[in-house]
């Protein structure tokens, strides 16, 4: 897995590519990368699902991890573009309905001004 | 934004901010210039009253006051037709133009119940010029301006007064007493003029301050537009409101009969007899130069550092010792104390003080409420009072009770201080509501997450399912232990059965089915439904507990576990899970401590549940070392919690460890905080205490997971407030009001921890009011010394919230 960074309209965007699993991580975790951002005052992020196959219960902790350090500092976290299979997965799983989730990256970039 | 000269002098003088310094001297010029006449007017109604109707007819003058009630209905249902910009330029028209009919009575009239008529208007005077400028102040200004700039427009209404009661004084030794109207019709002209000059700013400033119903914007009608009954109505249905209106009543009431206590003993005087237009002039300027000293100095400073309801208590108090003083020794002195007090402390920390208990309160309600309150009741009070007066000088001179030899002015100081009695319980009780009205404007921004997941969603079941979809198209034994585990928790739910493709027949009509077409071939029998889970579980443990199956598949795990190769990892994963459903006496349960060093981070995770399941002591080494990896690390946490409380001092021992690894300490602090005990809450107090650097915010955040589930764990004050010292000098560095997080969290264990996490939200992500509600809920339910280390931090912040509206 491979997780970029960049920015826009003041919203810290993570491009993911690949699955996040336990045994695909890098040294580095998703959440460690958010709390960097939330420690820089950076407290609107995005997360771009485009790229992620699938995640584990790894993957599951990681993102509920990164919302709620998000979250108690009064930011917010979003997920963009995430695949069908995936959402299917999130919404049975009852995930959908603590996820912001949009289906493209403007609408969720235009989502973080509305709130 | 550049600071202008008037700003910097200003600055010396007052706690002003840039951009505040011209609407403050506008408005402060505005109070001085309508109690300058009002000054006059009073001297002139009191010394024409005495000389024309005596003291013993004060009453009536006081009863008077219902009739001036119906003129403020009149005004009322004025406001609810004009825009504030016209209504008060109307309203000081028609005081200049009767002000000059006054004056023209007087000359030509020696009727003595014209005094009567001139008492009406004068009070009529003041109560309908000061309600609207306070009307406007209060428009203009949140919590936190008004504390700061309150004092500052009060002492321009008493340099007023000074200034009005001083040409009184010396200028009725001259001329005739009427001529003075004259005069007071010339400081309502200039009146007019900055009245205009503050809306003309307003209008050129409307980004900064606003005011509803200005007129600053031709056509903008946004303010309540009411009569008296609606403001009756407004009042009657909220209790805050109905507390400030009783306030008003005995306030009215107290204050009448401190008049006719003070009027009585005065009237007595051979000195005040001589010339009483002079000696209430001197009179009152004394008083107010008190006042104006006491307001310029104290009166922002007072209520500043002790809050609002010593603000409010002061007055009272001391009324009740000068009203106690007179009841024993009726001499001159204790009138001119009473009177003094009442008037230096009404028009200065009282009146600030009242006026801040109407800033939290909406703002339609708040016209409303203003109207029948401060002009309405205002006036009733007093003829209320006169009521009570006229009803106690009868029965006092009814026989039997004169037959007590207690004089009249005793026996009314002592009813007085009854008065006085109720209304200080009456402050107490509203300045615990004013907390309450200040926290119902600060809106919860957000909850804590961690209770808004558990609230929504079963994060264990949610990674179960998706382990169950991995499991899937790895391993059946692997994918048919997941399922085992879901029907054991009864979460095979419908749409969880269809994700699994365990449905063939419903296949077609199941929108999850064309995900997994491609991986059709993995089809399982509805094993739940050939067996229900319970037996199926019993089964299970049945099987596991064979000595002949423990001994196989002892063996089995033995070369499992030998053979580290990558090959045999979906083995030894299969083994790790399959152990989480025997009982910790298993021979095989053994096994799962050399699981749990495996080096592949998937077979840990099935360990680490499985430990978390069985929770053997023997573990618990390999799971905390584990907590420093970021691979397993969370798998490791999940299993240590479901320990509970159980392994609190081995947590401590951890965490009080300073050679051990900082990530293990930091979440071993984490799970002493989720295990929120009073021993849990004790280990991480006292690691507090020792005031180390590092895990410093991990230690507050626990602590804050701990308060926050448990409201009944009591802090230690000593510990919390040090740490809190130390925090306040960290945060000289701080960047962002968000950085004060710690400081919030610290404050949370020793007070309401919703009330300090609601001022704290609505700090950082507030509009301007709201940071200024925010501050202004800390400033009435921290202490002191908390205040002094705070609010300095806090003002240094309160422009930049990082959310909202910062104008």
């Amino acid at each position: 897995m491979v997780i970029s960074k960049r920015e826009k309209n003041n919203v810290v965007i993570f491009d993911i590519d690949g699955e996040i699993k336990r045994s695909d991580i890098t040294d580095i975790t998703l959440h460690q990368m958010v709390k960097d951002q939330l420690e820089l005052g950076k407290k609107q992020i995005l997360l771009n699902f485009e790229k992620v196959e699938f995640i584990d219960s790894f993957g599951v902790g990681e993102i509920l991890a990164s919302y709620i350090s998000t979250h108690n500092l009064g930011g917010k976290l979003k997920l963009a573009r995430i695949s069908k299979k995936l959402f299917l997965i999130f919404q049975v799983t009852m995930l959908t309905k603590v996820l912001d989730i949009h289906e493209e990256e403007d609408s969720a970039l235009q989502s973080f001004f509305k709130d | 934004m550049a600071k202008s000269r008037l700003f910097k002098v200003l600055s010396a003088v007052i706690d002003v901010k840039p951009g505040e310094e011209v609407l403050a001297v506008l408005l402060f010029s505005y109070f001085f210039l309508i109690t300058a006449p009002f000054g006059i007017v009073k001297s002139l109604r009191d010394a024409n009253y005495l000389d024309d109707l005596s003291a013993k007819s004060l009453p009536y003058a006081y009863l008077s006051a219902l009739l001036v009630a119906f003129a403020v209905a009149l005004h009322a249902r004025l406001q609810s037709k004009i825009s504030r910009r016209r209504l008060i330029l109307s309203t000081l028209v028609f005081f200049i133009s009767t002000d000059l009919v006054f004056f023209a009575l007087f000359s030509l009239s020696q009727w003595p119940w014209l005094s009567l008529i001139f008492w009406m208007w004068a009070s009529t005077f003041v109560v309908a010029l000061t309600t609207q400028f306070w009307i406007l102040v209060n428009d203009l200004f949140n919590p936190r301006e008004a504390k700061r700039l309150i004092g500052f427009f009060g002492s321009g209404g008493i340099l007023g007064g000074i200034a009005g009661y001083l040409l009184t004084w010396f200028l009725a030794k001259t001329a005739t007493s009427h001529q003075l109207l004259l005069l007071s019709a010339a400081f309502l002209a200039v009146c007019m003029i900055v009245v205009r000059a503050i809306f003309s700013w307003l209008k050129a400033n409307e980004g900064r301050f606003s005011v509803s119903g200005s007129g600053a914007k031709p056509g903008r009608q946004d303010s309540p537009r009411v009569g008296l009954s609606d403001s009756f109505r407004c009042v009657r249905t909220n209790g805050y409101l109905k507390m400030m209106a009783a306030i008003v009543v005995v306030t009215g009431i107290v204050s009448t009969f401190i008049d006719w206590q003070s009027k009585s003993l005065i009237e007595q005087n051979p000195a005040a007899r001589a010339n009483f237009a002079s000696f209430f002039g001197r009179f009152n300027a004394g008083i107010l130069v008190f006042a104006f000293l006491f307001q310029l100095a104290l009166t922002s400073r007072f209520i500043n550092r002790f809050g609002i309801r010593p603000g409010l208590m002061i007055y009272p108090l001391i009324i009740l010792l000068c009203s106690t003083g007179i009841a024993v020794l009726p001499t001159l002195g204790f009138a001119i104390a009473i009177k003094g007090s009442d008037k230096a402390l009404s028009y200065s920390i009282n009146q600030s003080a009242r006026e801040l208990l109407y800033i939290p309160v909406p703002p339609d309600s708040k016209y409303r409420a203003k109207i029948f309150i401060d002009m309405f009741l205002n006036r009733f009070s007093k003829a209320a009072g006169g009521v009570i007066l006229l009803g106690l000088l009868f029965i006092a001179g009814l026989k039997p009770i004169a037959a007590t030899n207690i004089p009249p002015l005793v026996g009314i100081s002592l009813v007085s201080g009854g008065f006085v009695l109720l209304w200080i319980i009456l402050n107490f009780k509203i300045s615990g509501a004013y907390v309450r009205e200040v926290k119902a404007q600060l809106a919860k921004k957000w909850e804590r997450a961690d209770g808004v997941i558990a609230g929504k969603m079963d994060v264990d079941a949610a990674k179960l399912v998706v382990d169950t979809l991995e499991a899937r198209a790895q391993s059946s034994t692997l994918f048919a232990l997941h399922l085992h585990e879901l029907a054991r928790q009864n979460k095979l739910t419908p749409e969880i059965r269809s994700l699994l493709g365990l449905e063939p027949t419903e296949a077609s009509a199941s929108p999850v089915r064309p995900l997994f077409e491609s991986d059709a071939a993995l089809r399982l029998p509805d094993f739940d439904e050939l067996i229900p889970p319970s037996m199926l579980d019993q089964e299970i443990r049945e099987i596991s507990s064979l000595e002949s199956y423990q001994k196989l598949v002892g063996e089995y795990a033995g070369k499992m576990i030998a053979d580290k190769s990558a090959a045999s990892e979906t083995a030894r994963m299969e083994l790790a899970k399959a152990i989480g459903f025997m009982d910790e006496h298993s021979a095989l349960s053994a096994s799962l401590e050399d699981l749990l060093l495996d080096a592949s981070p998937r077979v840990f995770q099935y360990a680490a549940e499985s430990a978390g399941r069985i929770r053997k002591r023997e573990y618990l080494p390999i799971l905390v070392r584990k907590l420093a990896d970021p691979k397993v690390g969370e798998d490791a946490r999940s299993a240590l919690e479901k320990y509970g409380d159980a392994i609190t001092g081995m947590l401590a021992d951890y965490l009080t460890d300073a050679d051990e690894d900082p990530r293990v300490r930091a979440n071993a602090a984490s799970l002493l905080g989720g295990i929120a005990t009073p021993e849990s809450a004790a280990v991480l107090l006292g690691e507090l205490a020792e005031g180390h650097e590092d895990l410093r915010e991990e230690i507050i955040d626990a602590l804050d997971r701990v308060r926050s589930q448990r409201s009944d764990i009591d802090f230690s004050e000593e510990i919390v407030l040090g740490r809190f010292a130390m925090e306040v000098r960290k945060s000289g560095r701080a960047e962002a009001p968000g950085d004060l997080i710690p400081l919030f969290k610290l404050l949370g264990l020793i007070y309401d921890h919703e009330d300090i996490f609601r001022a704290y939200q609505n700090f950082v992500k507030g509009t301007k009011d709201s940071v200024a509600y925010a501050i202004e809920l800390l400033d009435n339910i921290v202490s002191l010394e908390i205040k002094a280390q705070l609010f300095p931090l806090l003002d240094r912040f309160s422009g930049k919230s990082e959310g909202g509206d910062p104008a």
